[in-house]
């Protein structure tokens, strides 16, 4: 191919790159005579669509894209293995599918990770059973090299980040930051008051639960459901009623405020524990607790026949968006 | 490599093959040219991907539906040059049953739901 110079080619340019990097699934044969012609055809439709600069349409491109890819190489393969099938083609059949296999290990340990919501903590923005897809690259602890590389980005307050369950590290859970290392925190009926400032938090949710007076006026009045670490975030790390974030840890609230077991029970979440920043729902099934962290015979049996029908459709690819709560006047 | 045959042994042609013969019934066009001509006729419902195009095309030329016309630049896109591809007459054949089969399944659809079912 022939270098572009063109306004915008630095992303493009990026882009083409890593399709012909995907070309390399498809048979020799068929990437030596029409690889190039498919990367001008690739390029040709990036840049129409950077014309028109919509992100839906961006989006939409991307996942057929992506379908394409998938089926092409699969019927491409297919057709080269049965068209020849002497040694020399399935040897090249072989490195090939090593190479995709190679690239679907390479996405699924180190660029997104696939997981679903179990409880109803986020309730309101995120439901049980929304199965989502976790980026793991933009709050990566960046690397030197990477750093310039790659889209990492700071964990910001009103984010929603997901991370291991810290009492628990084979859970994961999803809830929104509410404190940074060195935030004052403290909640006066249900309202959250930081460094002072009293927030409005327009993602929350509020439902009418009986009146607690740990959970509403934390981390006043101590109480017997916090763990072993939220004891110790509550003895070591509250000054003049206020709980204080130590450095390298994380303050996090679930949105369906009454409902949710967060920092108020189990304390912070350590920084090394985060796993990455939720992406969009790509499968929403109403399903309880008990079968989303565990795949039974029941629950298999009962996708099977429920697909269709339990599946919320209207909640497929939709994206969570990280809130600044606005910060009210001091108190 | 494969000796030209009657064109109703290709019914039914598969969509992407049947709108990529359309798309060169009028003029030849390369890849691209291709691409947003099937997006035009299908009003968007039919985008060809890259990989089921090329595939397409590779099993067209195979069949003898379409051919390799010259190696030229798209002034409209850039100075690159690219592979315009050109219907066979066995191809034009192939599309005007194809049209021909279709048309018969439509007959064949509006006579039986003008019942009242629709």
């Amino acid at each position: 191919m022939t270098p572009q110079s063109e306004p915008q080619s630095g992303r493009l340019g990026g882009f083409c790159r890593l399709y012909s990097v995907l070309l390399y699934a498809y048979p020799r044969d068929f990437r030596l005579q029409y690889g190039a012609a498919m990367q001008q055809v690739f390029r040709d439709r990036c840049r129409d669509l950077a014309r028109t600069a919509s992100p839906m349409g961006n989006l939409r491109f991307a996942i057929h894209l992506t379908a394409d890819w998938l089926a092409t190489t699969v019927r491409e393969q297919a057709a080269a293995f049965w068209s020849a099938g002497r040694k020399p083609v399935c040897r090249g059949f072989v490195t090939e599918w090593a190479v995709a296999l190679g690239m679907y290990l390479f996405v699924t340990t180190t660029l997104v990770q696939a997981f679903v919501i179990p409880t109803g903590s986020m309730e309101g923005t995120l439901r049980v059973g929304d199965h989502m897809l976790v980026d793991r690259v933009t709050y990566a602890q960046p690397w030197p090299l990477g750093a310039r590389l790659l889209p990492y980005r700071e964990i910001a307050r009103g984010d929603i980040v997901a991370f291991l369950y810290p009492e628990d590290i084979r859970r994961t859970y999803v809830k929104r930051v509410i404190g940074l290392p060195g935030d004052r925190i403290q909640m006066d009926n249900r309202q959250v008051i930081r460094n002072g400032h009293r927030l409005t938090e327009p993602y929350t949710q509020h439902i009418g639960a009986y009146p607690d007076p740990y959970r509403d006026n934390f981390p006043v009045a101590p109480e017997a459901n916090t763990t072993p670490r939220g004891r110790e975030m509550l003895e070591h790390h509250v000054l003049n009623g206020e709980v204080v974030v130590p450095p390298d840890m994380l303050f996090m609230l679930g949105d369906n405020r009454e409902n949710s077991l967060d920092s108020r029970y189990w304390g912070f979440v350590p920084r090394s524990y985060v796993v990455g920043k939720p992406l969009f729902v790509y499968w929403s099934y109403d399903a309880p607790t008990n079968d989303l962290t565990e795949w039974t015979l029941g629950h298999v049996l009962d996708v099977a026949g429920h697909f269709f029908t339990k599946t919320r459709w209207e909640r497929t690819f939709l994206v969570p968006r990280s809130q600044a709560a606005q910060e009210g006047g001091g108190s | 490599m494969t000796r030209p045959q009657a064109p109703r042994e290709l019914l039914p042609l598969t969509p992407p093959v049947f709108h990529i013969l359309l798309a060169l019934a009028d003029e030849e066009r390369h890849g691209y040219g291709i691409m947003q001509d099937v997006a035009r006729q299908t009003g968007g419902a039919l985008q060809l991907g890259p990989g089921t195009l090329y595939g397409c095309l590779k099993r067209m030329l195979a069949a003898g539906l379409v051919e390799e016309s010259d190696e030229r630049p798209d002034p409209a896109l850039d100075d690159e040059r690219r592979r315009y591809y050109r219907m066979t007459a066995l191809g034009k054949r192939a599309v005007r049953a194809e049209a021909q089969r279709l048309t018969s399944a439509v007959m064949a659809a509006k006579t039986k739901l003008a019942g009242g079912i629709i």
